[in-house]
């Protein structure tokens, strides 16, 4: 008997002609660990809600979901709560009592479990997820992961069967994302809950999952082990492709059949056994045209910044330089004061010592109004704090443009036809767009995005990068601060590393990446025993098939 | 660091029962003698919780009680002595007495909410009622926890919108300014809102409302402190048996001539101070027997 069953499952929206899901089967075995993929709006979180009848939708839902043989509306809400574990995307949102002990004792104490066995409980999760150091804390004082390992904590102190996550990692940056989902993993293999996970950032999860499930506009693509489901998408081109961890998409690129390989590890060997003899005839890429102009948009020589007077500095001694109309990417851990930077850069964060210039004039002579009319803007982290209207239309409106601006800025960000409907209501990723839309309409030359990428998935993401090349294509200039090392060595012109308040070293994407071990992307990692300087998939597939040319020749 | 303070560390329903008790005798005791031992014992404690912060407290208090002393004789003429006239209105000695006790019983009252706060944090009231009435002290819980939470992001809003030149403090006109600040504070009922489904989502999917909720934090008394309770309600009933907290400050001032009671009444608001130097000295005899 499955652990999960689903059988036929049909769901609409109340007032929509298409439904959602549509004749879904899925049988699911206990302790599984079950990757649900698929576009935004594919209707995984719908299926996922199902699972959880007091989050489920409103709407007519035809079908069966059986949990361990027994219909899920049936069985009553106290066993259900416990045996059903539901993680959601916000962390802070999610997140009920003040206190990180009490957080953790809320759902015991809705159950009405007795004093002694919720004390023991509690302790026992506090020492599992390594939580004792903060358990007194404020929630307000944790940071975004902490506060997203205490949602997990919190659904795990009532023990579930089953662990449903809903693209729980996708506020939080690349390491805190993956200490999360090396928290699941070791849930799902020390304790043996079945997990049921959607993700976008698939590096991590998508080589450890027993099992993936594609969805596509309410249907089941495809359901079946990692490898079989990354050649099943390769084959029929599926957008989704993108999203595949880097060895699985070289492995492909480069014209193989067959079993692919999935982590890097798997991925080094897999070229190993490719070219046996060595050295190599190439061993770096072609270079790209660079095309950096002399001049400098933006300048920094000596800027401090401290937020109190008594408290530490963010900014030490930062000098940078951006020429015009390049795609400048700062990297760097949690908490070392990039998005600070931005912030001083557009003088919202006044910097109290050193020089700041804007296209060649100092900061401090732009009155406000000047500044952020057709000079600098700022794109925020969280997309949601610029939006303050009803429609995304009204939303544009406010930028005060005349009509054919609105509605060419909506083309270009390729949000166009979703004019009539209410921020709140649209993807993280189309989020995302309208926000740069709203931004864009202030006719800025320099642009600033605070972790631009965060909350994308695959796609989506070459459909931003296409849209920040237009723009600097058109001589904007763009500083972008963001923890997607991927991206920045896809699209960056220069990139600069972060750290302890000061600006390290700048350099082209392929000699900041290549000479780096740890902090890299995953391709240079995989290839650099035959390869320097290969940081993205194409740079690994170009030199690969270069050198099985020459080789085979 | 801030030093442990035993007294916080007592069973909340001790905590609670003194800090009511102190606020309402504060509050409704005109008598002079006992005003002054009020505030004597609120700023002494205060000092001990916060170190310097007394300090800023009372320069920022000053003013105001200045303000509350001389304002009530402007306004309440009555009095034998008269020491000036404004305005041809009197101004005089008992009224401005009163003007004091007034400001003192004031100060007394702001300084021990100031202990009480960093004593009974929003969880340890909550724990305390917990078992009476679940339901409101969540609900406490959770407006604590949104307080906190709408001000960081509307500071976020506000950040996130001058950096597309609609902040507050870029604009030229006031009409601008107010207009700004408006659709910055929608932008904030919205997403409250939208954050409010989510958590609504979190508790349910917790089985809130699935049956009677229990307390994690439910201790019992120790030993020590129920001996501090019975100390603490004998005193208290000793300083209300033994009266003499009467004043009178019109037409001439009468106060009660200070008694026993009154010696319990300033024990009673010392419990956390002797408390306080009693694990010092403790800790410093365990210290030389080492």
């Amino acid at each position: 008997m499955a652990h999960i069953e689903i059988r036929n499952l049909t769901f609409t929206y109340p007032g929509k002609e298409t439904p959602s899901l549509q004749g879904i089967d899925l049988c699911i075995e206990a302790g599984e660990f079950v990757l649900l993929c698929g576009h935004s709006g594919s209707g995984k979180t719908s299926l996922l809600r199902h699972l959880k009848p007091v989050l489920c939708p409103h709407g007519k839902t035809e079908g069966s979901v059986r949990l361990n043989g027994r219909e899920l509306s049936e069985i009553d809400g106290r066993t259900q709560a416990s045996a059903v574990g539901f993680v959601m995307q916000d962390p802070d949102d999610q997140i009920v009592t003040d206190k990180v002990w009490h957080e953790l004792a809320f759902g015991l104490e809705s159950l009405g479990t007795e004093q002694k066995t919720m004390r023991l409980r509690v302790a026992e999760m506090a020492s599992y997820f390594g939580i004792q150091g903060w358990f007194h804390r404020n929630v307000s004082e944790l940071s975004g992961g902490q506060k997203q390992l205490l949602n997990l904590a919190s659904v795990m102190a009532m023990q579930p069967e089953i662990l449903i996550l809903d693209e729980p990692t996708s506020q939080l940056d690349p390491i805190a994302a993956a200490d999360f989902l090396n928290t699941v993993k070791k849930i799902n293999r020390d304790l043996g809950t079945t997990v049921l996970i959607t993700e976008h950032r698939l590096e991590e999860v998508y080589p450890y999952a027993d099992r993936v499930v594609v969805m596509e506009k309410g249907k089941l693509l495809a359901n079946g082990s990692p490898r079989q489901v990354g050649q099943l998408l390769y084959e029929r081109h599926e957008e989704l492709f993108s999203a595949l961890p880097t060895p699985a998409r070289v492995f492909y690129a480069v014209g193989e059949r067959g079993q692919c390989p999935l982590t890097v590890r798997e991925g080094r060997s897999w070229l190993t056994e490719r070219f046996p003899q060595q050295p190599l005839p190439h061993r770096e890429p072609k270079p790209r045209e660079s095309k950096l102009s002399s001049e400098m948009a933006l300048r920094l020589r000596d800027v401090w910044f401290r937020y109190e007077k008594d408290s530490p500095d963010i900014l030490r001694q930062v000098e940078l330089e951006v020429p015009q109309g390049c795609l400048y990417a700062i990297v760097g851990g949690n908490g070392t004061g990039k998005s600070t930077l931005l912030k001083t850069l557009c003088g919202i964060c006044k910097a109290y010592r050193g020089k700041i210039e804007l296209l060649g004039k100092p900061l401090k002579k732009y009155s406000s109004r000047e500044l952020f009319r057709g000079c600098v803007t700022l794109l925020p982290q969280d997309p949601k704090s610029l939006f303050a209207k009803k429609t995304v239309r009204e939303e544009l409106e406010e930028m005060d443009g005349a009509p054919e601006q609105w509605q060419a800025m909506a083309k270009l960000c390729r949000i166009d036809g979703l004019t009539q409907q209410h921020p709140y209501d649209l993807s993280g990723g189309e989020q995302q767009r309208v926000a740069l839309a709203k931004v864009l309409l202030t006719e800025p030359r320099i642009l600033l995005l605070d972790e631009p990428t965060k909350g994308l998935d695959g796609a989506f993401k070459i459909t931003f990068a296409g849209i920040l090349r237009e723009l600097c294509q058109k001589g904007l200039t763009i500083v972008m601060v963001s923890h997607d090392v991927e991206f920045c060595a896809e699209y960056g012109d220069l990139v600069g590393m972060f750290f302890d308040g000061q600006l390290l070293t700048t350099a082209e994407p392929r000699q900041f990446f290549g000479h780096n071990s740890f902090y890299t992307t995953a391709a240079n990692r995989m290839s650099r025993c035959l390869f320097d300087k290969a940081v993205t998939v194409s740079d690994v597939t170009e030199l690969y098939e270069r050198n099985r040319k020459e080789l085979g020749s | 660091m801030a030093k442990r303070d035993p007294f916080s560390e007592y069973h909340p329903l001790v905590c609670f029962l003194f800090f009511l008790t102190v606020i309402l005798m504060g509050t409704v005791v005109r008598h002079p003698a006992y005003v002054l031992a009020g505030c004597v014992a609120s700023g002494w404690y205060y000092g001990l919780l916060k170190g310097r912060g007394l300090l800023t407290m009372l320069l920022r208090l000053l003013p105001l009680l200045l303000l509350v002393s001389l304002l009530n004789p402007l306004f309440n003429p009555r009095g034998e002595h008269v020491l000036l006239r404004i305005f041809g209105r009197a101004f005089t000695w008992e009224s401005l007495c009163f003007g004091f006790v007034t400001a003192g019983s004031f100060a007394q009252t702001i300084l021990w909410f100031g202990c009480y706060n960093t004593v009974l944090t929003g969880d340890k009231f909550t724990s305390l009622f917990g078992n009476l009435i679940p339901a409101l002290s969540l609900l406490l819980v959770m407006v604590l926890r949104m307080m906190g939470e709408q001000t960081r992001k509307l500071k976020q809003i506000l950040h996130a919108r001058s950096g597309i030149g609609k902040g507050i403090t870029e604009q030229n006109s006031r009409r601008e300014k107010l207009l700004h600040g408006m659709t910055a504070l929608s932008a904030l009922t919205d997403r409250a809102l939208e954050g409010s489904i989510v958590t609504g989502n979190s508790m349910k999917a917790r089985g809130y409302g699935c049956g009677r909720r229990t307390n994690f934090h439910s201790r019992r008394l120790r030993v020590g402190e129920w001996l501090c309770l019975l100390l603490f309600l004998f005193l208290l009933a000793l300083t209300l048996c033994l009266g003499g907290m009467e004043a009178e400050f019109e037409p001439v001032i009468r106060t009660d001539p200070l008694g026993l009671g009154f010696l319990a009444y300033c024990g009673l608001l010392g419990v956390p101070i002797v408390l306080r130097i009693k694990e010092s000295i403790l800790w410093h005899i365990l210290k030389y027997g080492i």
